[in-house]
């Protein structure tokens, strides 16, 4: 009797906590729960980048050819800094974001995030912060046109639309800031009870070095904005000469922005990645520890290598040289980084599904971004690369074949624990040989057009730059096609197909794999101690979350 | 089951003031781009639609978690979630100072002795701006809005600061006498800490009625009017706010909603109030006395 | 006697810091918060008595725009 009462109490809890809200606001508008608003953050940012794309797309039709073609030059330029601001703000950084709310309550044995309707307000800015900026290409005198980095005096010249981007890019820093506060809170707050520091699979370590960095300098950028705001419509002279202030200034405070901005954009690829490669090479993850403090060195290095991106604006020489050094040294932790995951796959009994061919790609192709970012480094040669389609060529290599490739194959990676269905394994293929082939053909050549003086954001070019553009916009047309093929292939597993088990792949370890698939509307409805051998990492470092615990006592 | 719900962490369904949040934002910045934009000088009505969108979500959504605190919904591991989200955002606070801070020093150790010829600037000096020294303060070589005066650092500015560290040092005692249970005492040290805090504005906005009236000293004079006002002016927002939510913490305890052991609301908002009084003392040494 | 000035700040915000610190640490139970709350506001008191000692010896200059400095 008593039996039955319980087994109808947990049955009734069980339908209980899969209990989603009815109806489309409810679900979506009003929602706390972190896997709706990391869907709405995925679906958002995959929207994004499609819009982003298609920006990028008549950028490379303009370039098929020289000569003016199809578009105006003031719609060219505002198509290069479109397609940068809404694939940086719109496209890659909500995507972490979504990985983030999906994946890491899941992996610390969380019930949710910490502070979930701040949660929500996070995403929802955004969609209102787009529309404004996306608004400004419908209006008189158009989208801003002076490049993503916002330079004055350039980008005070832009008549109307300098308030829109300035408040649209403080809603998506409100946004990132409140992102990153929710996720340091969920992590540092969160864990499972004995779950220590040196557990915590490498995915939730980066991203809360990750949200160190955005707490630490959007607002920086919020700041550079405003003095944006002021000089163009009160009169101040930040950025003005004639009244005390320095162009340079801006750039100063923007690049204090920027370059931790472009490892945010990178670390939580670092943590995908470090997910993957041990689970296909069924091998626990080589060099754990260096990995956690390879990524701590490089968020540390970033604040203080900003003016690479300002050599050839003039600086003093002790400036130049401390900087040329300062950023040479990031290569070092970074090495670190692809010894690792090379030392992971070192003897593993490997298998290539989708997403582990997405991350060896990523490997590859981001170190030859690497690559040529130390070459870019060396302030003397830098003279001659600034500028030209050698650093668009630098950083699609770490963006596109970098983090957006980490991205997908974090997708492909999650997405049967998330929808509760295999993705059709063979369109995965065609979709990562499509992608991979078409996108060295994208931006390889870009390499060659920029040590041949090609300068960027520029929709006409000499006749001896044809053969190289031409060759890039096909690749670049294949690739977009491809992604198209992705929404496909995502929309179609989502839908239906071959149901996925909880396990997923055979050599995956952690949290979330112990839940089934689809993972349920609320995963751990309380904290419990956590079957530390279910992690990749966690017997290995047991003995120091015990170390940690008995300090918890002593206190 | 109902005894152990105090120990799960407590998550809140249906969360309604969020989007009224994003769509307060929204009208508020469009409102004020149309003010920004327009020909004429226009009464920015949008933008205050906007922000009155954004109080009544904030008191509709502190509403709701005072409620729910009041009900005994948060565990302690909540009220760790709610400290770690005001000391990073406070932290985020800095941050944005640092900006503007960044830009005076800037200006002061490179770009105005640059113009003036030093180092680097030589050559742009001797062509461009020939005859200009580069001191601080300066409203630069163009000589923007014509010639100032500066504020005094010893008469507002210096009861300016006498006022904000007393009202730090008041703001402490009422944390005290909360943590004592000594809930008389609380309310007036609150009162004191919010009244020290409205004359500071007070006195602020008489020194910005000076400068623009008597000293010729405007947002577009030069670099220092920039770096001045900007300063000033954004710390000036954050007392009022500051002066406000104290306001409100006086209200609640009024009410009785603190205990000796359990008073985050109190304490997020002194946090705050320290936060502001500090940047001030560095407005005070680095704008107005070095 | 500037620099003086820089490096008492510079601990005040240290010591605002490590507060800080301490109240997330010590669940807002913890001694150390208030220790070091005290000591930030006791500082502040102590720079601002000194800034005006040293403007009163003549240590430091009050700023003034150079066509208003006295030559």
């Amino acid at each position: 009797m008593s039996q039955d009462i319980t087994h109808d109490e947990v049955a009734h809890d069980h339908h209980d906590h899969d209990h989603k809200p009815k109806g489309f606001v409810k679900r979506w508008l009003m929602t706390t729960n972190h896997k709706d608003i990391g869907t709405l953050y995925l679906v958002f940012a995959l929207a994004m980048f499609m819009v982003g794309g298609a920006m990028a797309m008549i950028i490379r039709l303009e370039l098929f050819q020289p000569g003016l073609q199809f578009v105006e030059p003031a719609f060219f330029n505002q198509m290069t800094t479109m397609h940068a601001l809404v694939m940086i703000f719109g496209a890659v950084m909500p995507a972490f974001v979504g990985l983030a709310n999906w994946m890491i309550p899941m992996m610390i044995g969380a019930p949710d995030m910490a502070l979930p309707r701040m949660n929500n307000w996070s995403f929802w800015i955004l969609p209102f912060a787009f529309t404004m900026l996306l608004a400004t290409l419908f209006m008189p005198g158009g989208a801003p046109a002076g490049g993503w980095t916002m330079y004055p005096p350039l980008v005070l010249q832009g008549g109307h639309n300098v308030g829109f981007l300035v408040f649209a890019v403080h809603m998506m820093g409100i946004s990132s800031i409140m992102g990153a506060i929710n996720v340091i809170a969920t992590i540092m707050n969160m864990r499972a009870p004995n779950l220590g520091y040196l557990n915590m699979p490498l995915f939730v370590w980066t991203w809360l070095i990750t949200a160190f960095l955005l707490i630490a300098v959007m607002p920086v950028l919020a700041g550079a904005v405003t003095m944006i705001l002021t000089d163009r419509y009160f009169d101040t002279s930040f950025f003005n000469a004639a009244g005390g202030g320095d162009p340079v200034l801006f750039q100063h405070i923007f690049w204090f922005f920027g370059h931790p901005e472009v490892y945010i954009m990178i670390l939580p690829a670092f943590g995908i990645i470090s997910e993957i490669i041990p689970t296909f090479a069924r091998k626990p993850l080589f060099g754990y520890v260096s990995m956690v403090y390879a990524t701590a060195a490089i968020a540390f290095l970033s604040f203080i290598v900003w003016a690479h991106h300002m050599f050839s604006v003039g600086m003093p020489l002790g400036g130049s040289l401390y900087f040329m050094y300062a950023t040479m040294m990031i290569a070092v932790p970074t090495g670190v980084k692809i010894f690792n995951w090379v030392g992971t796959m070192w003897r593993g009994s490997m298998t290539f599904e989708t997403p582990m061919l997405f991350s060896l790609a990523f490997v590859v192709l981001f170190t030859i971004g690497g690559f040529s970012g130390v070459m870019m480094a060396l302030a003397p040669v830098d003279l001659q690369y600034h500028d030209t389609y050698f650093i668009v060529a630098h950083f699609h290599y770490v963006l596109v074949t970098g983090a957006v490739y980490a991205i997908i194959a974090g997708a492909y990676y999650w997405l049967p624990k998330w929808s509760g269905h295999m993705y059709n394994e063979r369109l995965g293929k065609i979709h990562f040989w499509w992608s991979t082939i078409s996108v060295n053909v994208l931006f390889f050549p870009q390499h060659f057009l920029g040590l041949a003086g090609m300068p960027r954001r520029i929709p006409d070019y000499s006749t001896q730059f044809a053969e190289f553009n031409m060759m890039s916009s096909i690749g670049g047309f294949a690739f977009g096609l491809a992604q198209v093929l992705f929404v496909y292939i995502v929309w179609k597993t989502v839908r239906g197909g071959e149901k996925a088990t909880a396990q997923v792949w055979e050599g995956a370890k952690g949290l979330e794999w112990t839940v089934p698939s689809p993972a349920p509307h609320h995963t751990f409805s309380e904290f419990g101690p956590v079957d530390l051998s279910k992690l990749a990492n966690g017997e290995k470092f047991s003995i120091l979350s015990d170390i940690d615990e008995k300090d918890d006592k002593q206190k | 089951m109902s005894e152990a719900s105090n120990d799960q962490y407590y998550v809140p369904h249906l969360a309604k003031w969020p989007i009224v949040g994003s769509i307060g934002l929204f009208v508020t910045f469009m409102g004020a781009i149309q003010a920004l934009n327009s020909q004429t000088s226009i009464t920015p009505w949008l933008m205050f639609v906007g922000i009155g969108i954004i109080l009544w979500m904030m008191f509709g959504w502190f509403g709701d978690v005072i409620k729910e605190s009041e009900e005994k919904l948060y565990s302690t591991q909540v009220d760790t979630s709610f400290r770690m989200g005001m000391i990073w955002f406070i932290f985020s606070e800095v941050m944005f100072f640092a900006a503007f801070f960044g830009a005076l020093f800037y200006a002061r150790t490179f770009s105005v002795p640059w113009l003036g010829g030093e180092g680097i600037g030589l050559a742009t000096n001797e062509t461009l701006w020939s005859g200009y020294e580069g001191v601080w303060p300066t409203n630069g070589p163009a000589d923007l809005n014509g010639r100032f005066e500066i504020i005094d650092p010893y008469h507002l500015p210096l009861v300016n600061t006498l006022l904000l560290l007393a009202s730090s040092v008041t703001i402490t005692i009422a944390h005290h006498a909360l943590r004592a249970n000594n809930r008389k005492q609380t309310i007036i040290w609150l009162i004191a800490t919010v009244l020290l805090g409205a004359v500071f504005i007070f006195f602020q906005a008489e020194e910005y009625v000076l400068a623009y009236r008597d000293f010729n000293l405007k947002l577009s004079s030069g670099i220092y009017g920039s770096t001045f006002f900007m300063l000033t002016g954004f710390h000036g927002l954050h007392v009022t706010l500051g002066a406000i939510m104290i306001a409100i913490i006086t209200i609640r305890v009024i009410k009785g909603h603190f205990r000796p052991e359990s008073h985050f609301g109190f304490e997020a908002v002194a946090w705050y109030w320290h936060f502001v009084d500090v940047v001030w003392l560095g407005l005070f040494i680095f704008v107005y006395i070095l | 006697m500037k620099y003086l000035i820089i490096v008492i700040f510079l601990f005040i915000v240290f010591s605002l810091g490590s507060a800080m610190f301490y109240l997330v640490k010590g669940k807002g139970q913890s001694q150390n918060t208030v220790r070091f709350l005290t000591v930030r506001v006791a500082v502040s008191v102590l720079l601002f008595l000194f800034i005006i000692f040293a403007a009163y010896m003549g240590w430091i200059e009050p700023n003034r725009p150079s066509f208003l400095q006295p030559n």
